[in-house]
């Protein structure tokens, strides 16, 4: 519109440029620790006078992390304008420098969990599926130390898992699911394979699991 | 004109962001995988070629792939560094605000050190003393542990020191925060902590170890390059992998 | 059990989270103490090598489109000068 052309030609390029990096900044340090970014965070922390041309900007923003980093800016909620950044580069064979991080191994039983349990998982199922692995929501874990605030609060937080109150539970009682970044970010059939492989089995032996596997990927 | 990125280089960078910094060798054979991966034209003899492609795009992000010698292994490293000061990259979340006054007085002492380093018993007593929030002895521990882990200082028998991934990305605040106190080595013209010191007063040029190793190699008599005055530390040995590279 | 069986064809495979559990515990190269038999409660004795999370985390890495993050440490802090040097006799 008019108005916009209009606010657009209040900045010059080389401030729209430095606003452009300074919205890659501030998304690339809010996930050093995975946390989802709002759109009126952006706005009031970064976009501030420039926010007549959200859009231009945020354009430029998403191209330059496809085009220079190879990651793609999604919007995971587009009620609440949530983004993440997510990989678009095949995950593969990488040249293996850095150690896996403990945490996604964990991430990755309890999302296997859920996803093979049919997309919810009582709490308790998930507790005793880990006091097997020597992880005691009740103790202090060497790596994960306070386990229970890591999945119930940070993995939650990140939009990994969802923990929610069943209703109608007395005593309450809370349940597993995947959250919204975990639909966008793993691979279903990449998981199933590997629950499979662990188990020495066919993927296609859990019909359900691996026709739902198969759905997603398609959609995406 | 720039060349433009392909996936190769983005999978370079993505490494280096997991990575924060590699060897030199580690970064060849990491050139070689990406672009093998993406069936991309490889020539083992242009990496810095290849980077620079890639640095062209980062520039305008305030970021840069650098290359930088060890004061310890006189080994090329490369790093990927942030180069932007403003309020949004103070909004990193790395460390609490009590953990980076730690880092910032552990640098204060190592760089105001005759020896380039910081015993844990003088860092523990700055803890003691932070403004922002004290911090205890157990939890100072465990901050520095996690510094070295995240590969921003060295600890070796409770001496800590400037890792060349904190000098690569901190070397020009340094030489503007410090200014006086920040010597350069007199053979390679980077700053220069863990070094040996010519003993001449008129002259005290500063020399990193490798730097004299590589020097001094099969001078019978080592004489200080500036002042001819005789050296008297004790040269080190160049480290194999050292001279192969 | 003929019905149950019919039952497995048609939905496939039960997925036990128990027996996961037990496969996992191989994956990540279980030591099992030698000599002592496996608690009542299907519990499986031995301790978990130092890797074992990683290793896990390193082979799931496949299932996971994470996008690495950028860690630095200039311009995580504000720029000040040291404090006048205090020397002290
Ligand atoms: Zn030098
Ligand atoms: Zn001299």
């Amino acid at each position: 519109s008019s108005q916009v052309q209009r606010a657009r030609e209040n900045f010059s390029s080389v401030q729209i440029d430095r606003k452009v990096a300074e919205v890659v900044q501030f998304i690339l340090v809010k996930d050093q620790k995975k946390i989802p970014v709002r759109r009126a965070d952006i706005v009031k922390h970064v976009m501030k006078e420039y926010k007549v041309i959200y859009s231009e900007v945020m354009n430029r923003v998403r191209r330059t992390f496809e085009q220079v980093f190879g990651l793609k800016l999604e919007e995971i909620d587009t009620k609440n304008h949530i983004y993440i950044l997510i990989n678009k580069l095949e995950a593969g064979e990488t040249v293996s420098m850095c150690p896996g991080n403990p945490k996604s191994g964990l991430l990755f039983v309890i999302l296997s969990i859920i996803f093979m349990k049919g997309g919810v998982a009582k709490e308790n199922l998930v507790w005793n599926t880990l006091k097997k692995l020597r992880v005691d929501s009740g103790e202090k874990h060497d790596e994960f130390s306070d386990v229970k605030k890591l999945v119930t609060d940070e993995f939650v937080r990140q939009k990994y898992l969802e923990y929610v109150k069943i209703p109608h539970t007395e005593p309450v009682e809370f349940e597993f699911r995947w959250g919204l970044r975990a639909d966008i970010e793993l691979s279903k059939l990449k998981l199933l394979e590997f629950v499979a492989e662990l188990h020495d089995q066919d993927p296609q032996s859990w019909t359900q699991q691996f026709r739902e596997a198969s759905a997603s990927e398609s959609r995406t | 004109m720039s060349r433009p990125m392909g996936d190769s280089h983005r999978r370079f960078l993505q490494s280096m962001m997991s990575n924060g910094i590699i060897g030199a060798s580690q970064a060849k054979a990491l050139h070689k995988h990406c672009c093998e991966t993406h069936g991309a034209h490889y020539a083992h003899d242009r990496l810095d070629e290849f980077i620079d492609v890639i640095n062209t795009q980062l520039q305008p992000m305030f970021m840069n792939i650098r290359k930088g010698m060890s004061e310890e292994d006189g080994l090329q490293y490369y790093a990927l560094v942030n180069m932007a000061e403003t309020d949004v990259t103070r909004m990193a979340s790395d460390y609490a605000d009590n953990e980076l006054e730690l880092f910032r007085k552990t640098m204060d002492l190592i760089v105001d050190s005759e020896s380039g380093s910081a015993s844990s018993t003088d860092i523990l007593n700055c803890a003691d003393s932070l403004q922002t929030k004290k911090l205890k002895k157990k939890e100072t521990e465990h901050v520095l542990n996690k510094f070295v882990q995240d590969k921003w200082l060295n600890e070796k028998h409770g001496e800590y020191t400037l890792s060349v991934r904190c000098i690569i990305e901190m070397e020009q605040y340094m030489r503007v925060i410090y200014q006086d106190l920040i010597k350069v080595c007199h053979v390679c013209h980077n700053i220069a902590l863990q070094c040996q010191i010519c003993e001449n007063p008129r002259c005290g040029i500063k020399m990193h170890l490798p730097c004299v190793a590589r020097y001094f190699k099969g001078r019978s008599e080592p004489h200080c390059p500036a002042c001819n005055d005789f050296w008297p530390h004790e040269i080190p040995e160049i480290l194999r992998s050292q001279s192969q590279g | 059990g003929k019905e149950k069986a019919s039952q497995l064809h048609a939905e496939g495979s039960a997925f036990d989270p128990s027996a996961f559990a037990e496969h996992l515990l191989s994956f990540m190269g279980l030591n099992r103490l030698e000599e002592e038999d496996d608690d009542q409660d299907g519990h499986l004795n031995g301790f978990l090598p130092q890797d074992a999370w990683q290793k896990l985390a390193k082979r799931s890495e496949v299932c996971f489109k994470t996008a690495p993050s950028f860690h630095y440490m200039l311009g995580s802090f504000l720029a000040e000068p040291p404090p006048p040097r205090q020397r002290v006799e």
